[in-house]
């Protein structure tokens, strides 16, 4: 054979071992371990951390919040879907509490062709009158109390009613001698009737009201709220209690505006107008809900981290304010 | 006392690889005297352990995972969308998607169904950029016949084309039925890509690997559900085991009578879905 | 600073992640030139095989061609790949159910081939160089040699056995490497436009017509560079392969068609939706009747009427060009096309070529051009011209300019 090609040959075979040695040695670590892939890839993929932590994980310091919400019919909706991953919290990262409600609920709740006819949904410019979802939802018991009960009663039968069983300590005319007993006059009907109601069930307790409450009818219920809510509560400003009216006010404009109204007067009749009422009784409520011993989803969130003199200093602003004799009607959603 | 000293151990990894090397090498050239280094290198050869894999506290022999999707719970929020996104890390713009859900409409006196999803210019603008995600209320005044909602993702397919097509081994079939991609050993070719019939994977520039849905492999090898799984707040989305034959998915699959998508494809898709309709793509 | 990505607009309904093309003016490019290749290798096989005398002039610059093109073919596919670095994955731990797994043994095995086939073709040529040159050039020419000077009639008629073998295991190599590429291609389930069991076969005779044409361009192109008569029984018989050849590729093209409008599968309109609105010009316009029709009725019309002469060799590189420009433009209609037809069946996508990245059109033009211009230097190393092929008729060929080459050859 001529020697050019004996040493091509030569040159052939050592290409091929040279690739065949390279091919084997540049074989990854795990290759062919498993299947036809390196199968330390594995391993490297489960070993990713999980972003999304599941509401457990937010239990732990959230307990009341996770309580509430998981009593609730938002339970399918877990935090972090709203809040937003809670990877790296709290140590790194603060989630997001959604300002826009109006933004963040439709996303769900918006009436929409190919949702299914079970979801809740609403057109929002019929619904919420501009304001935000948060105004009357609580977004961790979506389900409100905040719906106001219809009022219809005869308000010269609630006059009887009251003369008999409620003027000793409420006030002959629905004002309240006492710094810890409510002013019933010009109250929102609907509200009245709401807590009148969960006095008589017994979802809200007071060692006084509870057995008064039951010794009412449901007709009685409803002419003492029409007779309270027709009353004047002019002439209620008793001497300012104790606390700081400008600290109150931010506060208020912070916590609580929203839904009690900058001055105290609720745009919605299920929830109460504040201004002018009594200072003591504020504190006290305002402690029931902090201590739990008055229940509402709503108010034992917004209570929750508020000090002794933020309560009064909030109570002094609101029982200083102006209670108008005529009552602005709240708007039915 | 044994002590693993790093710089060791990658030589001997080294001489491991140089000797199965060397054997090749010898055995392409007719020698073959240096197979005794091949099988001494062998018997070293364990990366896993004893354990089980991938995880010590998680063994893939164990599980069969499925998906469940109910479209008729579908309420188009995207939440699911959003939570894979940043679950996965997924670049945040209308063009590369792991989930996405698809809205099917039909106008009266249509007989197609108008199909969008969130690349559409519409849906973008109502959701105010490409990183969030809302359907636009377009059809809110139209006279509209039927509507609906179907969740999209990868379907970790029995028979994975993309895993046919792939000339590296980058992809490939778990045990408990997960199709991975090895991004560190993609060469990013994108046949995968093409191959895919149900449009599940992208490229991901900035990787330069092609990416999609893996049921987050790293959740439910810690005993999580996947992100979009999770964070649904109507319970669209089914997922577990199939060999607990009380696991949601076996429960799906069981009391609903299940379609996939495109079974023509001989793929065999894993995503077993209630609620189709003929337009469905 | 560029884009990551290049998103396109599209029409009707496509995936989201449909939405950036994956595929792009590369991976037109790749099949492109790999059709060149068994082109212009089947026409050195004609000769080297099968005898033909007439091919003669241009055998051995077919197979010089074949090399330079050949060795471009991987470029656009790095380009394309999202890892380059990693491109040797394919061929380290190669996945066989996937027809890409095959491509770095493929292409692999096909250039050494040509490298062989090309160095035993030339190889009395690096011999002459080799005691001939000084300095640098002769140090290239002596390692070529394998420092064998061994021209004797024994070792020539080796050397002949060796051609006829590679050039015979050649035909397969080639062929069987552009049928894969059209698998590629044809074995994509998901996409109803690359679907089909023909595509193998389009691909491979369109393949063979756009390297016979590529041939003729260059071969009348080299002569006026040269300044040497075109030998005209040459380019008449390139003439007719091209003729023959193109028949068999329109026919096939049309089989394809007719059957996936026939067949009417799902996604049919949209399908038709598209030939009858984008692809209107590049497919029917561009790639079908200035591409296709036109060669073969300029060819059909000179072997008719018997033209010789310079009209023959006028019209028949015409026509080559015109095949040249179909043929890509038949690449760019499957590879674009296919990905421009969404997998939804329900929409299609609008690739838009961006000018200057790293897949735009700078990019994918400096690929095509890149082996013309290693041809270009090739010629010079190794004169594949059987007019000057003759050992020894150029004492002093120091002729590193062509010019100097031309003045020598008349």
């Amino acid at each position: 054979m001529p020697k050019h090609i004996v040493r091509l040959i030569i040159l052939i075979v050592a290409g091929i071992a040279a690739g065949w040695a390279a091919k084997s040695y540049f074989t990854a670590e795990s290759f062919y371990e498993y299947g036809h892939y390196r199968a330390a890839s594995v391993p490297e993929i489960a070993a990713q951390e999980p972003a999304y932590q599941t509401p457990r994980y937010c239990q732990a310091c959230h307990g009341e919040r996770h309580a509430q919400w998981s009593a609730s019919n938002h339970k399918t909706v877990i935090c972090e879907t709203c809040h937003g991953a809670a990877q790296g919290h709290p140590q790194k990262a603060k989630l997001s509490i959604p300002a826009d409600t109006r933004k963040l609920c439709t996303l769900c709740h918006e009436a929409m062709p190919g949702r299914p006819r079970t979801q809740p949904q609403v057109v929002l410019a019929q619904h919420s009158g501009g304001q935000q979802c948060i105004v009357c939802h609580n977004p961790h018991a979506p389900k409100i109390a905040g719906v106001p009960v219809k009022v219809a009663g005869d308000a010269a039968a609630g006059a009887t009613k009251h003369a008999a069983s409620c003027a000793g300590c409420h006030g002959a005319k629905g004002i309240s001698p006492n710094d810890t007993w409510p002013n019933l006059a010009g109250q929102h009907g609907a509200y009245l009737a709401r807590i009148l109601a969960a006095y008589k069930s017994g979802d809200q307790k007071d060692v006084a009201m509870t057995p008064l409450a039951q010794a009412l009818s449901d007709a009685d219920i409803q002419n003492l709220a029409v007779f309270y809510a027709g009353l004047s509560c002019n002439g209620t400003a008793t001497k300012p209690p104790a606390g700081d009216v400008a600290a109150g006010k931010a506060l208020a404009e912070k916590n609580c505006a929203t839904c009690h109204g900058q001055t105290g007067i609720a745009s919605n009749p299920a929830w109460p107008i504040l201004a002018g009422q009594k200072g003591g009784y504020l504190v006290n409520v305002l402690k029931a809900f902090r201590g739990g011993l008055r229940k509402d989803p709503m108010m034992a969130g917004v209570v929750r981290g508020l000090s002794d003199a933020d309560i009064a200093n909030l109570a002094a602003y609101y029982a200083g304010q102006r209670c108008e004799p005529t009552m602005q009607v709240g708007r039915t959603p | 006392m044994k002590k693993t000293n790093p710089a060791l151990a990658a030589r001997r990894a080294f001489l491991r690889r140089l000797g199965r090397a060397a054997t090749y090498a010898g055995a392409a050239l007719g020698v073959g005297s240096l197979g005794g280094v091949q099988k001494v290198a062998a018997k070293n050869e364990s990366t896993s352990g004893t354990g089980s894999f991938p995880t010590k506290d998680y063994d893939w022999t164990k599980r069969r995972w499925a998906f469940g999707v109910d479209a008729t719970k579908c309420i188009g929020c995207l939440r699911c969308v959003e939570a894979c996104k940043r679950e996965n890390n997924v670049p945040g713009d209308a063009h590369h998607f792991r989930t996405w859900v698809e809205r099917y409409v039909y106008l009266e006196g249509e007989d197609k169904a108008r199909i969008d999803s969130h690349h559409d210019p519409v849906n973008i603008a109502a959701s105010g950029s490409e990183r969030e995600y809302r359907f636009a209320n377009r059809y809110k005044d139209a006279k509209v016949e039927k509507a609906f909602f179907v969740p999209k993702l990868c379907n970790q397919c029995t028979h994975p084309a993309c895993v046919q097509v792939c000339p590296t081994g980058a992809t490939y079939k778990t045990v408990d039925g997960v199709v991975l991609i090895d991004e560190k050993y993609c060469i990013g070719c994108q046949y995968c890509v093409q191959a895919c019939p149900y449009g599940a994977r992208f490229f991901n520039a900035r990787k330069g690997v092609t990416e999609k849905c893996y049921w987050c492999y790293h959740r439910i090898t810690k005993g999580l559900q996947p992100a979009c799984v999770e964070v649904c707040p109507v319970g669209a989305r089914i997922f577990g085991d199939l060999n607990d034959k009380q696991s949601p998915i076996s429960l799906f699959i069981r009391n609903n009578r299940v379609h996939v998508l495109r079974p023509e494809t001989g793929n065999a898709p894993n995503v077993f879905y209630v609620g189709l309709d003929k337009d469905v793509v | 600073m560029e884009p990551l990505f290049h998103a396109a607009t599209y029409t009707g309904y496509v995936y989201p992640n449909e939405t950036v093309i994956p595929w792009t003016v590369l991976i037109v490019v790749y099949p492109y030139l790999t059709g060149l290749v068994a082109g212009a290798f089947t026409v050195s096989s004609l000769y080297h095989v099968f005898g033909m005398q007439r091919f003669k002039p241009v055998a051995q610059f077919a197979l010089l061609a074949s090399l330079c093109l050949m060795i471009f073919v991987p470029l656009p596919l790095l380009l394309h790949l999202g890892h380059p670095e990693r491109a040797f994955n394919a061929v380290i731990t190669p996945h066989w159910t996937s027809a890409f797994a095959v491509f770095g043994y493929a292409a692999g095995f096909y250039i050494i081939l040509l490298l062989l086939e090309n160095w035993f073709v030339f190889r009395p040529h690096i011999v002459q160089q080799a005691q001939q040159r000084k300095g640098l050039p002769g140090w290239f020419y002596r390692v070529l040699s394998l420092g064998s000077y061994d021209l004797s009639g024994k070792a020539m008629r080796y050397d002949h056995k060796w051609i006829f073998a590679l050039a015979v295991t050649g035909i397969p190599a080639a062929h069987g490497l552009h049928g894969y590429v059209g698998f590629v291609f044809g074995s994509v389930k998901s996409r109803e436009w690359w679907s089909s069991d023909l595509m193998p076969a389009i691909f491979l005779f369109s393949a063979i017509i756009s390297g016979v044409a590529l041939l003729i361009a260059l071969y009348v192109l080299s002569c006026k560079l040269r300044k040497t008569p075109v030998d005209r029984e040459c380019v008449k018989g390139l003439g007719y392969t091209l003729w023959g050849f193109l028949m068999f590729t329109l026919v096939l093209e049309g089989v394809e068609f007719g059957a996936l409008v026939y067949r009417g599968r799902e996604g049919i309109e949209t399908i038709l939706e598209y030939v009858t609105g984008p692809l209107i010009v590049p497919f029917f316009i561009l790639q079908f009747a200035i591409g296709a029709v036109i060669p073969i009725a300029v060819l059909s019309y000179m072997f008719w009427e018997g033209t010789t002469g310079k009209a023959l060799v006028a019209g028949v590189t015409l026509s080559a060009c015109l095949v040249l420009f179909s043929v890509f433009m038949m690449r760019w209609n499957v590879v674009i096309g296919g990905q421009e037809i969404s997998k939804t069946g329900k929409g299609l996508v609008d690739y838009q070529m961006v000018i200057f990245h790293r897949e735009g059109l700078v990019a994918a033009a400096s690929v095509i051009i890149a082996p013309l211009v290693l041809l270009l230097a090739m010629v010079r190393l190794f004169p594949p011209w059987a007019d000057n092929a003759v050992p020894s008729s150029a004492p002093d060929a120091r002729g590193e300019v062509l010019p100097r080459v031309v003045t020598e050859t008349k």
